[in-house]
């Protein structure tokens, strides 16, 4: 049907120049550019990639170790910042203890500020498990003590703590996502694909993990753990605790995804033409799959991080000396404590931020995922 | 339908049988036992036991006996109604259990019916009043709802109550009533305390079942039919409530099947938390302290209770929504 | 080839001879979306004679849909009615009542639908509520409009759902709408909207998303029931066969406008516009060599987003006038000896010169 491409006006395409090339451009483009669109994804995702690089830099962002212990600073207040000019200084603090409450007392002395510099040099570390470095983001000189988020108590800096324990609570989910998605598609895709006996197989196994509820079947897992594991063999025994739920969530929609694709046409096509079934499910099903899973994954990771933190929180996950954020609540359980000490909730600002950005990226990839719609 | 309601019932059967043996299995996996523990308690107090008295004591309880035949004992008792003994109070399981699944049963049932009284209208007034303050407003709050950890938000309002409203607010009953007969007051009381823990457990489900009601209508309210009923000269509040409502129903009557896991396992921890006499705390120490029939006999109710909460949430689907037909 | 004819004086308001039980004048409706605005409607005038079928004709995304729309004041957001008048006469003798006055929500409005005025909808399968009977839905409209007594409604329902050829009405009462065929739907939607005996009844393509033989049984009972009740329909498709059928009179529409409007023997035997004329040829017929292509009409219906100068049709027109219809919008011009017969078009008109 040949149509003689009409007489159109010039500028009657001005407004429409950016619609132009919707049929012809790939659909990852397409969903790169509905996921731009969602302002509030990309911050979220910002975000994100920020916190996972200070994660990764963590002793390059701190003045001190997450674990030197400094019974001088017991409890001590997030340090103001007093500036001096546009000089940020901060000013001496001594600590004394009140004889009535037995709490200690930090009184601050404005006559003796001591400036804040950047890019200073303090305690040697390897960036990135590399490379040697004593240079760190910022600090003082001593005997002055910079506690941007205050100390615990044992005098840890909170911001150092912090930072070490998102490297886990982080990459917790992370991880524990990944390994998710691995168990979930293979399995999901046998069992749409499959079909029959398997797939009855497979779908009462995971209806009997989802009729379980999570937190106490982590906890029935966590326990078993024994306690004196080296930190390395119980951060891998614990994200793998945790995606042993997750995968159920995420076979169930790769499932059924490939039983929606195995009835369409273009399989049909595919196995006419003498296709093996791993070429189909490789190069028909997956990559239509993909962007679906991506979507599945990015709102897990955030119950993975939750349910870390959670575990860790009870004393079943992560156990001192490992930080993570979960660990560092522990410390704050008390109500005085978090009455008194509220910096001590830091850690958990920190998760909430990060779930929340990943809530807003997984929305945004929702949406994107859905170009041609 | 009642075809239906047996199968599912001999299928919940057969599902129990799976998680005891998984349970079973999991609760064994820790190293040493109940007795154990217990020993190394005594020798950490300074006491000691013969090891007569040990044998005695595993003979007594079947420890040395394979696991298959410790298995057998416990699900034939169990069938009977005797789920075993706890080793650390030294009492049949079933005295400790019944009161503090009760509990656990009553907040449960609480925070659903909160996230649902709250959610519905709050989901219908974001979706219906887009794109003005109120409508962030909920936004927000839905956001931070699911983000933030149950647990943690237990520990605020536990703050929140004791300076701001300076209430008394451990437990579920104040110390003057713990062990009161039940009256008018007590209940009372028992309510005073009890908008905590409900909150707490019904904030993450609140949240997210206010967006799926939102996206949901939104949804709905594209159909066609919104607009034949528009078109038949009906007010907008017939048109939202009556049709726009019902049909955006039945998806969040599935969410529902979704949050119940989260709400039992947000029930449990923040029970931990706030040291409430429920399932939580007592499953807790007992994983600990490898207090073993304890243990997998709380496990499996805790799963009965969701898996009866899915086989209602699926009856309220059928009966909500006529184009669902249970085969 | 171009018939110069002049304009007849004073044709402005043709229709007032007429008794006409709806008149839509000058409505335009644009929608705001995030990359542009949409003129869905430029400027729509037409008339319906009380009594007769009006055919609203065009090519999808002429706006025909939202012609319909606007005049119930339906238009979803973000479509806004910027101007025009839509003249209402419930009966001859009342005074012609400017819908457009009435707020979205009000109870005038609310009295109007369902009573005066009702629509179908395009496809049946989704017009119609799962979750309630068919005779839930069909009674509705009665206990607003007519009566609050449920019994009577239901004896009514039950009444209006037998005229429309359902068979066993009193079992599709309790029926739900995924429990009938498309045939069925469509009955039960034209229930619905004649159950409070509305004056005016508005039909957007009901018969499309339905097989012909269905097709064909729907439109012998609306032809019945219009006869039988004496309303107005005005009947809104792109399907030329169901015009010639069902209709008394044509508007044509192209891009928000209506182009060429006249009876229906006119608009099929003397077509003056050359988007009607395109229309017409671009028909298949019985007899046509097996070799020769199928006529269409050239180039695309340009993006929605953009405005076109002049003439809307003038990029696409076979006989246009370069300087003059890609300049100056054509006003209506009547065609001498069919008063009912107007176009816009500058073959017709003065400026278009010798």
């Amino acid at each position: 049907m040949a149509t003689a491409q009409g007489v159109t006006i010039a500028d009657s395409r001005a407004i429409a120049k950016k619609k132009e090339d919707v049929g012809q451009i790939s659909q990852w483009t397409l969903m790169r550019r509905r996921f731009m669109e969602n302002k509030l994804s990309v911050t979220g995702g910002v975000i994100l990639i920020a916190m996972y690089l200070m994660a990764a830099i963590a002793p390059f962002m701190s003045p001190y170790p997450y674990d030197a212990l400094d019974s001088n600073n017991q409890f001590a207040t997030p340090t103001s910042i007093h500036w001096v000019g546009l000089q940020p200084t901060v000013c001496g603090v001594t600590q004394t203890l009140n004889k009535d409450t037995f709490t200690w007392i930090y009184t601050t002395d404005c006559t003796k500020t001591s400036p804040i510099k950047f890019f200073t040099h303090g305690y040697s570390y390897t960036l990135l498990g590399v490379i040697p470095s004593d240079v760190h983001l910022f600090g003082v000189d001593p005997p002055a003590k910079f506690y941007l988020f205050g100390a615990d108590g044992q005098g840890r800096d909170m911001l150092a703590r912090v930072l070490e324990g998102s490297r886990i609570s982080l990459s917790v989910g992370l991880i524990g996502v990944a390994l998710a998605i691995i168990l979930g598609s293979l399995l999901g895709t046998a069992s749409g694909y499959l079909g029959g006996a398997a797939d009855n197989l497979i779908q009462r196994f995971i209806e009997l993990i989802m009729s379980m509820p999570t937190i106490p079947l982590w906890a029935a897992f966590a326990a078993a753990l024994p306690q004196d594991m080296s930190v390395v063999k119980r951060y891998f025994f614990i994200t793998l605790i945790l995606s042993l739920v997750q995968w159920t969530g995420l076979a169930r929609q790769v499932r059924g995804k490939v039983m929606a694709y195995r009835a369409l046409d273009y399989t049909l096509a595919a196995r006419l033409a003498g296709a093996s079934d791993m070429r189909i499910i490789l190069t028909h099903m997956l990559p239509n799959a993909v962007s679906h899973i991506i979507v599945v994954a990015a709102l897990a990771v955030p119950a993975t991080i939750l349910g870390e933190t959670a575990l860790s929180f009870l004393g079943l996950g992560m156990l001192p000396p490992a930080v993570s954020w979960g660990v560092l609540l522990r410390d704050a359980q008390q109500v005085q404590v978090m009455e008194q000490h509220t910096w001590l909730l830091i850690p958990a600002l920190a998760v909430i931020i990060a779930v929340t950005c990943y809530q807003f990226l997984g929305d945004g990839l929702r949406d994107a995922a859905d170009p041609y719609s | 339908m009642v075809n239906y309601i047996i199968r599912r019932l001999l299928y919940m059967v057969v599902t129990m049988f799976f998680i005891s043996i998984i349970g079973f299995g999991l609760i064994q996996l820790p190293p040493g036992s109940a007795l154990s523990v217990k020993i190394q308690q005594l020798r950490a107090q300074g006491g000691d036991m013969s090891q007569d008295q040990v044998n005695a004591l595993e003979a007594r309880y079947g420890l040395n006996d394979p696991l298959q035949v410790q298995y057998f004992h416990w699900v034939t008792g169990a069938i009977h109604g005797d789920f075993g003994q706890s080793f650390v109070f030294d009492v049949p399981v079933n005295q400790l259990i019944w009161g503090r699944l009760g509990f656990s049963l009553l907040l449960s049932s609480c925070a659903i019916i909160f996230a649902w009284l709250i959610s519905i209208p709050a989901g219908v007034y974001s979706a219906t009043h887009r794109y003005n303050a109120p409508d962030y407003f909920i936004t927000i709050l839905q956001f931070v709802g699911v983000a933030i950890p149950d647990f943690l938000l237990a520990l605020l309002l536990l703050v929140f109550a004791s300076q701001v409203l300076h209430s008394d607010v451990g437990g579920l009953f104040s110390t003057q009533y713990q062990n009161a007969p039940f009256s008018e007051a007590k209940f009372l009381d028992l309510l005073s305390h009890l908008w905590i823990p409900v909150v707490v457990i019904a904030a993450g489900s609140t949240a997210w079942l206010t967006r799926v009601m939102r996206a949901n209508l939104l949804d709905v309210l594209n159909q066609q039919y919104v607009q034949t009923a528009r078109s038949k000269g009906l007010g907008e509040g017939l048109v939202i409530w009556k049709h726009a409502v019902r049909n955006a129903l039945h998806p969040l009557i599935m969410a529902l099947g979704t949050t119940l896991p989260a709400l039992i396992s947000g029930e449990v921890i923040v029970s931990i938390v706030l040291n409430l006499p429920t399932t939580g705390p007592l499953y807790f120490s007992a994983l600990i302290d490898k207090d073993m029939y304890l243990a997998i006999t709380f496990l499996m109710f805790l799963s009965l209770m969701l898996i009866i909460g899915n086989l209602l949430a699926d009856l309220l689907l059928a009966w909500v929504d006529p184009r669902v037909r249970l085969e | 080839m171009a018939n110069v004819v002049t304009t007849s004086a004073g044709s402005a308001s043709r229709a007032s001879d007429t008794d006409c039980v709806l008149q839509v004048e000058d409505l335009q409706v644009e929608f705001h979306t995030q990359i542009g605005v949409v003129r869905a409607l430029n400027g729509v005038s037409f008339s319906i004679p009380r009594g007769k079928v009006l055919g609203v004709v065009g090519e999808s995304g002429c706006g025909k849909s939202i012609t319909g729309l606007s005049i119930m004041q339906l238009v979803p957001h973000p479509g806004r009615v910027l101007n025009g008048r839509v003249l209402f006469r419930e009966k001859s003798s009342d005074a012609p009542v400017d819908l457009l006055t009435y707020g979205r929500n009000s109870p005038e409005m609310h009295h109007i639908r369902g009573k005066n005025i009702s629509m179908i909808f395009q496809e049946p399968m989704t017009s119609l509520n799962p979750c309630y009977t068919i005779g839930n839905q069909v009674s509705e409209a009665i206990l607003l409009h007519q009566t609050p007594h449920r019994e009577e409604a239901k004896a009514h329902a039950i009444d209006i759902l037998r005229r429309v050829g359902m068979p066993n009405p009193e079992r599709i009462y309790g029926n739900f709408p995924h429990q009938l065929s498309g045939g069925m739907r469509q009955r039960a939607m034209i229930a619905m909207a004649l159950s409070c005996t509305p004056v005016l009844l508005m039909a957007d393509e009901p018969t499309t998303a339905l097989d012909v033989t269905t097709e064909a049984q729907i439109l012998d009972l609306m032809r019945e029931l219009q006869q039988e009740i004496g309303m107005s329909i005005m009947f809104v498709t792109h399907n030329l066969g169901v015009v010639a059928q069902m209709c008394d009179e044509v508007a044509v529409m192209y891009l928000g406008k209506v182009v060429e409007s006249a009876s229906v023997d006119e608009i099929f035997y003397d077509p003056k516009h050359p988007y009607t004329k395109s229309l017409l040829r671009s028909i298949p017929r019985l007899g046509t060599g097996r070799k020769e292509r199928l006529e269409v009409i050239q180039g695309t219906i340009p993006d929605p987003y953009s405005t076109v100068p002049g003439c809307p049709f003038h990029p696409r027109c076979p006989s246009v006038i370069p300087g003059t219809c890609d300049r100056i919008a054509p006003s209506e011009t009547f065609v001498p000896g069919a008063p009912s017969h107007s176009v816009r078009c500058h073959l017709y008109t003065s400026a278009a010169g010798a």
